[in-house]
């Protein structure tokens, strides 16, 4: 009886399962090779719908499929096989090797395209890949995985921003920056304020709130070929983020927690044997100290930062609907007392599918907090580092400790810093505790997709998203801190603003097929809405003094700051767009795009509308002819592509600014009402070989990109009747050549070894400028100068050099060194050739092992705080030119030979802050092993864990690496243009080493 | 079905092609203000004045290290850019007062005398040309030529030096013919911090201008400046001549640059020159400039406990003289500034009189009245027992900080206070430009005119001179710095300008040891 009753009910419900999901079912099944070897991470694409699974380690899948539904298997180096569902739900397939690459990329608007039809490169990252080495940051991660790209981090601490180029730096004067795309809707990654010469803080960016977690795949579309559906916001190339899907089938929990030790890698050499004369902020006594009782006290100063990363999902689902759901969590304490960086992040990702499955409806929410606190800063001012560097070596250490003292008379606390007063020094201790600084961010991305499978051939998507954050930074400088840059009662800068981006777009897309022929053709609109930094800010500098001390609020702002409503632009942009695709034998592609934007910023020039098209193929010639059997799979590309970058908000009509004294300031720009988009005009050819079987790859990739009409503003000249005026103006070429290489080095069961090779190089020219400027200076300051002349390329920079005879011997005067009357070019901070070697082993079935490093030949560096050093006699140069009674020189004076200078004069002469530059010139060659993993596969059952699987792994990044240059040169002061290569009080390199667990159940 | 859904799509891009209509409004930042908006209470042109007044007189690189360091007012105590820098006569700040007159005063008073042309309110252009005149000639003092009346034209070339001034005194003309007419004018009243609106008031400031440039041209072209001074003495507007006709400048909340630069920077002490001629002349005023020394062991006399640094000094670090006099601490709560006033009149017309002008009153009144009205602005009492001193010397400096001679110097000034009448004209000029230079403390462009064009006060010469590896050319050790080249930019925006400027320079030289026209070389003052 219970039997029936069970067999009743299991039926009915198969009947009614029948009835709402008539069509649909779960398909399983195992992709294996001609051997039976599983095939991880091959494609399942349901070609009707595009809809997509991939297998896991062990070569399983599923994937939800009506009946009828024609399914596409396919792995690099394998045949495609097409199979159409039929009454079972098991389907398992075995692929042959063979010459047709089938890979599916992730491209435009999340368009899903087999590899061999595109006609430029992409490159693509798996997760396993970005999150093996537990980097908090997506961006970092990158790093050495792909050839093209150009990765550079701030010094400043855990969270902070990343620079990313991609083949070069294309404008004169924005960033180059590429967009980024999460699941096919741009992202907003603005970059906050950088610090320069003088000081200043790293704001974060916009790519450290994803949680790495969370991203299945990375993809890099590094050209505007690649990019041209997304119009001008893709003419620096785009990286394409897609995030995880909740799986149908059984919950999936996973669970990551992972514990990382931070710990300075390099520091300045230093001596702590001569102090100070009197009063003086220098050490250039020239005896030694009586007692060395400070020891390094620069050592003792920073402190085993530790990070803590804590993960979890759970994804699954039904045939209907699946749903993904993360928390990721993180903290990090900094080698600095006081530094904080917390991070949480909530993911929840639904697919459902209704209407007979023609309809799928998902929605996407992404949750940030991020909060830092004391982020380290670069720069003279404000920087723990300068005092702790330049500290007079006879004084107590211990003593500045107590870095506050009672003041009587005023009855406040003081600053304790043996009465120097020097605007660049303050009590390390004193800024850390006194002048406390906190960033936040909040940050929801909310999108809903449709996609609406209206027949066989034709389909469209539509969607929307909305990216929202708020994000508020605050400095509380006490009363007592440096005068240079605070007021008697002390001093606040706060700002708080919104970052909002809305974004919409239709996408219809048509396929089909006439005999030889296939047509694969899109077409679109999309409109983008921004406003970025709408919201408040005031500082009160060192002049505005608050009515009451220590206090920081809006209530106790004086009468002479200006409490300032802020805007950093509002753009709209339309577009719409068409792309075709023309396949021929499934062996010749011509790839056809265009857009048409509308541009906000352009309005009243008529130039507002502008078109620009791409055109591309690509041929698979092993498919096209008989080749050696050696070679696998031969495909070449080429492809062109112009693309039109809008200007920025605001520049067409500015008006009058209300200042502080309540007048209002005259706007004194030329007008300029004919200014036109910025072009790109792109160019790339290259091929991708593959060798014996698929195990050996070649990709190489040449581009040639010219940029032209940079939109460029320019001080008037003084008489004009203006003070600056706009043009468009300049040209710049790029180009470069790509390489990967990748190698199944050893394949046996036991033993794999895979490598990957990405090497880079990219030529930057700049061509003109405008007849009106001789070059085009982009912040000098002290010895240090960066700016574009025509013939040099981005990133030169500029300092004085030694004044030199015939000889070569340094022309003295007074004891002291001649300089040239000019800064020279000093070199380039862009390096000449980029290499990342990706390597993974793995051992038996349960050990594997990953390195990467990377290494970059050629291009320069600069570092004032080697100046300063010397300048200060804090070096240990300036120590040991002492200790030898004087530094040995190859100069010149009054015509006589001189080999031994007085080591005071020398090195204030040269060193300090605007000294000679020469000797503190680097080269930024250096070699890394920059990440390193260790995982284990522990057997659950074996240990008695209720777990599907458990892997512990040791990491460690940033471990060793050699380089010329005093500081790590891979590390950017800033990350927008300006000040590259340069070091003036970087908080030093770190390495991380560190464990994680991870737990799926 | 198909057709539908294309049809759909078509209608929303056709749609969106349209909705452009606000581009140009999203494009317009709302927290700016635009010219349609301040015509509300008709604020379109007086709105921008308290931009043109404000930076008449400019920061640390204005004028604290340049001007104030060059006439040995203020003296820094930092070794700027290794000790190598414009106070020892390398010149590494150089645009600050060019950018005045033409990034905050040139251009947009030109739109906003465009406006006011159209809208009618010649009263409102004059205004903005009366800060002109007051810019440009302080400008003119630090470079010569200037692009001035071919502002806004293309090639923009200089005017000489004799072009300018004449253009100065032709806008004065116009100015004060303007004022005079409508004197009862209250159109001015919410945006002039200095006079509250008062026509009258600004028609003293323009006739005492006119005085003040007569008399920096007074050797160079005698006839002119006669007739110049002469108009200006006689004009029924009146000139300045009490302290509240002054002609200050509002801090607009902002504090007084000197006690930014001093207290917050640390970057600017007394002048060993002023602790010698203050403490020589026994001065009352030296309490109101300055803070007494905070290192009290450094005063050599009891009675004068202030101290100063020798300006071009050799100095090793900036910790070193810290100590030394601040600026008084009383500018801590100033609240204006003064650019023109009734001291350096009646010092005007003292020399005028001398000059045989055809000025009212004798030259010792005059130099009476200059004083007393210096002593009565700065609040220091004891005028006429100052006046009376005729044995106070200016003493001579001796650096605490340093051993042996170094930044020591003897004084050059061998007289006194009091008025001599029996003495010749030279020893009374050297007396009122003496007191020119006491009383234009804060304020001190025109004594640097004025000590270019007669030598006085007989200041001390740099201790450090780095003139000779400066590309700028030299001075002489027993010399001083002469003007400021013009600014590199030029060289780039404007050749065919600054290359027809350099020729109208009395040696065709853009150096730092050209003299300007009006420092005509001649040692002898009459």
């Amino acid at each position: 009886m219970k039997q029936k009753i069970k067999q009743t009910l299991m039926a009915t419900c198969f009947l009614l399962s029948g009835v709402i999901f008539a069509q649909v079912k779960t398909v399983n099944g195992t992709v294996t090779d001609s051997d039976g070897v599983p095939l991880p991470g091959a494609s399942i694409v349901l070609v009707e719908t595009n809809e997509g699974a991939t297998t896991d380690f062990d070569g399983n899948y599923s994937i939800s499929a009506q009946e009828g539904a024609t399914v596409e298997f396919s792995y690099v180096g394998y045949e495609n096989q097409q199979v159409v569902i039929g009454e079972g739900s098991t389907i398992n397939v075995t692929l042959v090797q063979g010459n047709a690459l089938s890979e599916v990329v992730v491209t435009s608007f999340g368009i899903r395209r087999e590899e061999k039809t595109l006609a430029y490169s992409t490159q693509t990252v798996k997760s396993d890949q970005l999150t093996q080495a537990r980097d908090i940051s997506v961006a970092n991660s990158l790093n050495g995985r792909a050839a093209g790209v150009e990765i550079r981090k701030s010094s400043s601490g855990a969270g902070g921003s990343t620079k990313i180029v991609l083949r070069g730096n294309k404008s004169l004067t924005g960033n180059s920056a590429p967009l980024i795309v999460i699941d096919g809707v741009p992202m907003v990654n603005n970059v906050g304020g950088q610090p320069g010469m003088w000081g200043g803080i790293d704001e974060g960016d916009g790519l450290s709130q994803v949680n790495p977690d969370d991203v299945e795949s990375i993809t890099i579309l590094k050209g505007a070929n690649a990019s041209i559906l997304y119009g001008s916001q893709g003419a620096n190339g785009v990286i394409v983020i897609t995030t995880k899907s909740g799986e149908e089938g059984a919950t999936k929990v996973s669970f990551n927690s992972g514990v990382t030790f931070e710990s300075v890698n390099a520091l300045p050499e230093l001596q702590y044997d001569y102090g100070r004369v009197g009063a003086a902020s220098e050490s250039w006594s020239p005896t030694k100290n009586a007692s060395a009782a400070n020891g390094e006290f620069v050592d003792e100063f920073f402190q085993t930062g530790v990070n803590y990363v804590n993960s979890v999902s759970v994804s699954g689902g039904n045939k209907t609907t699946t749903a993904y759901f993360s928390y990721y969590n993180t903290s990090s304490s900094g080698i600095m007392d006081n530094f904080g960086y917390k991070k949480n992040n909530l993911s929840f990702k639904q697919s459902t599918k209704l209407f007979g499955d023609k309809i799928t409806l998902s929605s996407n929410i992404i949750l940030t907090d991020e909060k830092t606190d004391n982020r380290g800063p670069s720069g003279y001012y404000l920087n723990p580092l300068v005092g702790l560097y330049t500290f007079p070596r006879n004084e107590s250490w211990n003593a500045i400790k107590t870095y506050q003292v009672f003041n009587a008379g005023t009855n406040v606390m003081d600053q304790n810093w043996l009465g120097i007063n020097n605007h660049f020094q303050s009590n390390p201790y004193w800024l850390m505790n006194n002048q406390p600084k906190e960033d936040k961010v909040q940050r929801a991305i909310g999108s809903l997709n449709l996609a609406y499978q209206i027949s066989e051939k034709l389909s469209l998507k539509a969607r929307a998203s909305y990216d929202f954050s708020n994000k508020s930074y605050e400095q509380q400088h006490a009363a007592g801190s440096n005068a240079t840059n605070t007021g008697n009662n002390g001093r606040w800068d706060y700002k708080k603003f919104n970052d909002e981006l809305f974004y919409s777009d239709a996408i219809l897309t048509f396929q089909d097929n006439y005999g030889d022929f296939s047509l694969n053709a899109i077409a679109g609109a999309s409109l983008q809405q921004t406003t970025f930094g709408s919201g408040v800010s005031v500082s009160t500098g060192n002049d505005g003094l608050l009515f009451y001390a220590n206090e920081f609020n809006f209530q106790n702002i004086p009468t002479n700051t200006q409490v300032q409503s802020t805007l950093g632009s509002q753009i709209e942009k339309q577009a719409v767009f068409g792309n075709v695709v023309v396949g021929y034998k499934d062996a010749i592609f011509l790839d056809i795009s265009g857009r048409n934007d509308y541009a906000s910023t352009l309005a009243g020039t008529g130039n507002d509308s502008y078109f620009y098209p791409s055109v591309g193929a690509s041929f698979v010639l092993s498919q096209l002819m008989e080749l050696p059997s050696q070679i696998s799979f031969l495909k070449l590309r080429v492809s062109s592509a112009n693309v039109g970058n809008e200007v920025p908000y605001n520049r067409i009509n500015p008006t009058n600014t209300i200042n502080a004294a309540g007048g209002v300031n005259r706007n004194t720009q030329t007008p300029f009402t004919t200014l036109k988009p910025e072009m790109i005009e792109t160019s790339e050819f290259g091929f991708d070989l593959r060798l014996f079987n698929n195990k050996l790859g070649l990709d190489v990739a040449y581009y040639d990109i010219t940029s032209t009409d940079q939109f460029l503003s320019l001080a008037a000249p003084s008489g004009s009747g203006y003070t600056s005026y706009f043009v468009n103006a300049g040209k710049i070429v790029n180009s470069g050549i790509e390489i990967t290489i990748t190698n199944s080095i050893i394949d046996t069961a036991n033993f794999k070894w895979n490598s990957t090779l990405n090497i880079t190089n990219n030529t930057n020219e700049i061509v003109e400028i405008h007849p009106d400027i001789a070059n085009l200076g982009t912040g000098a300051s002290e010895g240090f100068g960066s700016r574009f002349e025509v013939g040099g390329s981005i990133g030169d920079f500029y300092t004085s050099m030694y004044k030199r005879d015939s000889q070569g011997r340094i022309e003295m005067a007074s004891g002291v060194p001649l300089k040239t009357a000019d800064a020279v070019l000093a070199g380039n901070a862009e390096p000449d050739v980029s290499l990342g070697w990706a390597n993974n082993f793995n051992i038996g079935e349960n050990l594997s092992v990953g390195f990467i490093i990377n290494a970059k030949f050629g291009g320069k560096v600069f570092s004032q705080t080697e100046s300063m050093l010397d300048g200060n006699g804090v070096s240990l140069r300036s120590g040991q030119a002492r200790d030898a009674g004087g530094l040995t020189v190859n100069a010149v004076q009054g015509g006589a030979a001189v080999t031994s200078a007085n080591p005071e004069l020398w090195f204030k002469a040269i060193g300090d802050r605007n000294g000679i530059g020469e000797p503190y010139i680097y080269d930024r060659t250096n070699i890394r092993l920059s990440q390193m993993s260790v995982a284990y596969n522990l057997d659950p059952g074996s240990i008695g864990l209720p777990v599907d699987s458990a892997t512990i792994s040791l990491i460690g990044n940033n471990l060793i690496y050699s380089a010329e240059a005093p500081f790590d040169p891979e590390l950017a002061m800033a990350t927008g243009r300006n000040s590259q290569g340069l070091d003036n009080f970087n908080l030093p390199s770190t390495r991380t080493i560190g464990m994680n667990l991870r737990l799926t159940f | 079905m198909k057709n539908k859904l294309t049809y759909l799509l078509l209608v929303v891009l056709v749609s969106l092609s349209s909705c452009t209509d606000d581009f140009e409004q999203l494009n317009t930042n709302p927290y700016q203000i635009t010219d349609e908006s301040l015509k509300q209470n008709f604020n379109h042109i007086g709105a921008f004045f308290p931009s043109l007044l404000k930076p008449i007189i400019g920061h640390q690189t204005h004028h604290n290290l340049i001007n104030d360091s060059y006439v040995r007012h203020f003296a820094t105590p930092t070794p700027f850019v290794g000790g190598v820098n414009n106070t020892t006569y390398y010149i590494r700040w150089n645009d600050n007062y060019w950018n005045t007159l033409y990034n905050n005063i040139m251009a947009p008073s030109k739109q906003v005398i465009e406006i006011a042309e159209a809208d009618g309110y010649e009263m409102f252009v004059e205004w903005a040309n009366l800060i002109r005149v007051v810019v440009a000639s302080r400008a003119t003092a630090f470079y010569g030529p200037l692009i001035y009346s071919n502002y806004g034209k293309t090639p923009a070339m200089y005017d000489s030096e004799q072009e300018l001034h004449t253009t100065f005194f032709a806008q004065l003309d116009k100015i004060v013919s303007t004022f005079s007419a409508k004197t009862s004018y209250t159109g001015f009243k919410d945006f002039d911090a200095s006079y509250g609106g008062s026509i009258p008031h600004w028609i003293k400031l323009a006739n005492s201008l006119r005085l003040q440039l007569a008399v920096r041209i007074s050797k160079v072209n005698p006839t002119l400046a006669k007739q110049q001074a002469e108009k200006a003495f006689k004009d029924p507007g009146g000139l300045i001549t009490t302290n509240a006709d002054n002609f200050n400048i509002s801090l607009y909340g902002s504090p007084m640059q000197e006690v930014t630069i001093s207290f917050s920077w640390g970057d600017t002490r007394m002048s060993a020159s002023m602790e010698s001629i203050l403490g020589g002349y026994d001065d009352p005023r030296a309490g109101k400039f300055w803070d007494p020394a905070t290192d009290t062991t450094l005063p050599a006399d009891a009675s004068f406990p202030y101290k100063g640094i020798r300006n071009g000094a050799l100095l090793a670090a900036k910790g070193d003289r810290q100590s030394f006099s601040h600026v008084s601490s009383d500018f801590k709560t100033a609240t204006e500034r003064k650019v023109l006033d009734a001291a350096e009149v009646h010092l005007c017309l003292a020399e005028g009189v001398l000059r045989g002008w055809d000025i009212t009153g004798t030259a010792e009144a005059h130099y009476k009245m200059g004083v007393k009205e210096s002593f009565a602005y700065w609040g220091a009492g004891g005028a006429d027992a100052y006046l009376a001193n005729s044995t106070g010397l200016p003493t001579n400096y001796d650096d605490p900080k340093e051993s042996g001679a170094v930044n020591d110097f003897t004084t050059r000034i061998t007289n006194t206070v009091a008025w001599d009448d029996a003495a010749t004209n030279e020893i009374k000029l050297e007396k009122i430009i003496t007191q020119k230079w006491i009383a234009s403390f804060t304020n001190s462009v025109e004594s640097w005119v004025d000590h270019r064009r007669t030598g006085y006060p007989k200041l001390p010469y740099n201790y450090k001179n780095d003139s000779s590896t400066s590309p700028f050319g030299t001075v002489a050790d027993d010399d001083f710095l002469r003007r400021h080249p013009f600014p590199n930019k030029e060289n780039n925006n404007n050749p065919t300008g600054v290359a027809d400027a350099i020729t109208k320079l009395s040696n065709g030289k853009n150096e730092i040891g050209t003299r300007l026209w009006w420092d005509t070389g001649v040692e002898s003052n009459f």
